[in-house]
């Protein structure tokens, strides 16, 4: 007998709000974030392995779960840092590139990306970010848009990105020109 | 109700292209991360927020409109990128506090 699919009908839950630590190694320079409940974020230097964690910043943030309301299946998505929505800065990027040819039919673009080192934190899946994307499409009733959502393993050149990205941080401060 | 009805009642100010479009609540943040897990679409959001991220956070859930309240002056590139993403902005000399009593007044009631 064939299993029936159940067309998921996702919905946010066991939202937590937390802080996005960021800090640097004194020792090789990497530069790490993560995710804390803390409500004071820790700020003390500490070792992790070969790594020596200096604070940088923190930003306030939060982290959730998708379930389904129909079979509640459960997704997590501890490895996500934030979405940001591309903006058009980079005429070689394939995330641009995407969104000229998506803009046509009223879709945009955000790419979601995780947590560094991206060589040493578990990234988001294909898979996830799939779900991720039904998830804010089906939020958008009234809409003639939509969304889609990649993976930052597009971004031709993150540390030169102008993508506006959803965080509590730096909005009050003075914005660079490109 | 409709947002153009809102805009004339509420006499707040256009910054943005306008469309008409039904509004369905209210929501009251400054923080994108609440906006991002809470508000729901076609919500008017009311914050003081001005900068160009707030762009980011409505074009994502789908905000019906972005009303920037206490006078807040919004930049050009805030303006313009939501021009580009069809986001709407708008604007209040008045408090966040004075918008919702209108908006209750003009029967945006919470349900």
């Amino acid at each position: 007998m064939q299993e029936e699919r159940c067309a998921h009908l996702w919905e946010m839950a066991d939202v937590t709000y937390g802080f996005i630590i960021m800090q640097k190694c004194s020792h090789c320079r990497k530069i790490s974030n993560y995710f804390t409940e803390e409500l004071k974020p820790p700020m003390e230097k500490y070792r992790e392995k070969e790594h020596f964690w200096n604070y940088m910043d923190s930003t306030q943030s939060i982290r959730f779960n998708l379930r389904c309301s129909r079979c509640n299946t459960v997704v997590n998505f501890e490895e996500l840092l934030g979405l940001m929505m591309c903006t058009g800065c980079d005429e070689k990027c394939d995330v641009n590139i995407q969104m000229k040819e998506l803009a046509k039919e009223r879709t945009w673009i955000y790419v979601a990306f995780g947590y560094l080192p991206v060589e040493e934190k578990k990234q988001l899946t294909k898979e996830k970010i799939a779900i991720l994307e039904e998830y804010f499409n089906q939020r958008r009733k009234s809409s003639k848009s939509k969304i889609k959502i990649v993976t930052h393993e597009l971004v031709r050149d993150p540390t030169n990105c102008y993508g506006e990205v959803i965080m509590d941080s730096d909005m009050l401060a003075l914005t660079t020109d490109k | 109700m409709k947002l153009k009805e809102i805009v004339k009642k509420l006499n707040l100010s256009e910054l943005t292209k306008i469309e008409d479009k039904d509004i369905n609540g209210v929501f009251i943040s400054d923080m994108l991360s609440d906006v991002m897990g809470s508000a729901k679409p076609a919500d008017l959001w009311l914050t003081v927020q001005t900068h160009k991220n707030i762009v980011s956070a409505a074009n994502l859930v789908d905000i019906g409109a972005v009303v920037v309240t206490h006078n807040k002056k919004v930049p050009k590139d805030t303006i313009e990128l939501a021009n580009r993403f069809n986001v709407i902005i708008l604007s209040s000399d008045l408090s966040t506090f004075d918008i919702v009593s209108k908006l209750i007044e003009i029967g945006l009631k919470p349900k």
